[in-house]
């Protein structure tokens, strides 16, 4: 097993001759089945689409080779890298503000479509060997966005920035934002001041 | 050297006082909340009630401690978040003690010290905190420096959710526990909307839905049922990703709708799967008291806090993530 997320576990498999990943969504004896099969189901069926789907507008995700919906588990290319989390401790201040403008523009590539990606932290991007820029985890991913989930998503941009990357929130906002405005332009506005909206509805800010 | 510190909660519907001495030994948690007969909870009646029982509450907790006014070396009061009425009554309260007493004053923040008390109970040194309660729902984190909210509801908070949806169907109030006493004879379950983003969560939808079945004449006690474990389900996804997110290895429940327990359950659950301690903060430690006011206050004093007077004003929007917790540099 390569990873336990929260809701799949990701294991690293041979087949045809390849190196693939199986991403398994598992089943939680905890949550009602009612609502742990229809989650397990929607998500890996929508994670599947969408991941077809976003590909085509050239963002780089894991081509899918095969989808077992009854037992909720997809079989894609396993992207040979690091997750951006991992990266951001280990770059220089140059290439991290390069990363987060790729990861704005890729969110802005999806954005334009009407797609928002659900989940935009740094544990879902990855970074191959020749600093190519992956999104994954799409199981929350949805088409036909409107303003508002697309506010949520970069409400959660850059949430995952303020609690993950404290000390350098600032500069990786920022270069993400320009990478954002430069392919959303002036539709950017308007989510961005939802964004900040999303923000205030927060208890107490 | 030991030290008393009374603690002063009055953040919106309870007031409460405590002692609690600097090794961490809760000497006495006296509280009394305000119950509408009906309706919520308005925050001018709030305030009114902490002026009207304060002082006969900080006299029981200071006589239920066996100690007296002047054993009390440190006054630490809720200074936010809150009902700014609520909270500007209670720091009345705690200035004037501190003046009276000439000891240090110290301004707690409520949110921080739901985490510190439950970590007071559990040995727990650095957990995923799940804090549910009438005004809140946040997953926090220690991180950097500070507690972290990693996500929070969009919306209402869990509590406050189900308070309301009791309402409409006449129970009185805090729901919480009707519903779960109702749930326990639920049989079917009704689909709710699950709206869970990131690690963020809306509640608002799913109480639209539930009182639409309501009217649509399901049984009450299937609605209840489908609400806990919808509502429940989605909290425990979040926790699960700031689990998986942090790494850390304590789950800590606390809040006042920790005492469910149907959402124990699921987050024991969530625990056990990654290989986590759980806690559930006991619930005399878990709702808003005193008790959690003055062992932060310590905790603070000890780090070197000390709030001047002249600038203890209250912060009714005070975020936990706003406050460095010079108290925990080790981790």
């Amino acid at each position: 097993m390569l990873t336990l997320g929260a809701e799949s576990a990701i294991y690293i498999v041979e087949y045809w001759g390849m190196t693939l990943a199986l991403k398994w969504r598992h089943s939680k004896p905890y949550v009602h089945n009612k609502i742990d099969k229809l989650l397990r189901t929607s998500r890996t069926s929508r994670e599947c689409k969408m991941l077809t789907f976003v590909r085509a507008l050239g963002v780089p995700t894991p081509a899918v080779h095969s989808i077992d919906i009854s037992n909720h588990s997809i079989l894609m290319d396993f992207i040979e890298g690091q997750q951006f989390k991992q990266l951001v401790n280990t770059s220089s201040k140059k290439r991290i503000t390069t990363l987060c403008h790729e990861f704005g523009k890729l969110l802005g590539i999806m954005h334009m479509s009407d797609i928002v990606h659900g989940d935009p932290t740094t544990s879902n991007a990855v970074v191959d060997m020749q600093s190519k820029m992956w999104l994954v985890d799409f199981g929350l991913a949805e088409k036909n966005a409107t303003i508002e989930m697309k506010g949520v998503d970069m409400h959660l941009l850059r949430r995952a920035y303020e609690t993950t990357h404290w000390a350098l929130q600032e500069i990786m906002l920022e270069s993400t934002m320009e990478g954002y405005v430069e392919i959303s332009g002036d539709d950017a506005e308007a989510v961005l001041s939802r964004a900040d909206e999303i923000r205030e509805r927060g208890r107490y800010h | 050297m030991s030290l008393l510190c009374l603690g002063l909660e009055g953040t919106a519907h309870s007031f409460g006082a405590g002692v609690v001495s600097s090794e961490g030994k809760v000497l006495s948690n006296i509280w009394h909340m305000l119950s509408p007969v009906e309706g919520g909870i308005h925050p001018r009646e709030a305030s009114r009630h902490h002026s009207d029982v304060g002082p006969g509450i900080i006299k029981r907790s200071l006589k239920d401690a066996g100690v007296s006014h002047s054993d009390i070396q440190l006054v630490a009061f809720s200074r936010g978040p809150g009902l700014g009425p609520c909270l500007r009554t209670t720091a009345t309260m705690a200035r004037t003690l501190a003046q009276k007493l000439t000891v240090p004053l110290v301004g707690v923040n409520h949110c921080v010290a739901h985490i510190e008390i439950g970590c007071l109970e559990s040995g727990f040194e650095d957990p995923v905190t799940i804090y549910v309660s009438g005004g809140n729902t946040q997953v926090i984190a220690f991180a950097g420096g500070r507690f972290r909210t990693f996500g929070e509801t969009l919306d209402m908070a869990l509590g406050n959710m189900l308070d309301v949806f009791g309402r409409t169907i006449g129970m009185s109030f805090p729901a919480g526990p009707s519903i779960e006493h109702a749930a326990a004879d639920g049989v079917e379950y009704y689909q709710l909307p699950y709206s869970v983003k990131g690690m963020d969560l809306s509640y608002s939808g799913m109480l639209t839905a539930a009182k639409k079945l309501h009217l649509e004449g399901v049984p009450v006690a299937d609605i209840c049922f489908s609400i806990q474990e919808t509502a429940f389900g989605m909290l425990a996804e979040v926790a699960e990703r700031a689990v998986a997110h942090t790494k850390k290895n304590e789950i800590l429940l606390t809040g006042g709708v920790a005492c469910n327990n149907r959402l124990t359950e699921i987050l024991e659950g969530v625990a056990e799967r990654h290989g986590a301690s759980f806690h559930r903060v006991s619930p005399p430690l878990a709702g808003d008291q005193g008790a959690m006011i003055a062992w932060t206050g310590i905790l603070q004093h000890q780090a070197g806090d000390e709030l001047p007077i002249s600038d203890s004003h209250v912060m009714p929007k005070w975020r936990t993530d706003e406050q460095d917790i010079l108290w925990r540099s080790r981790f």
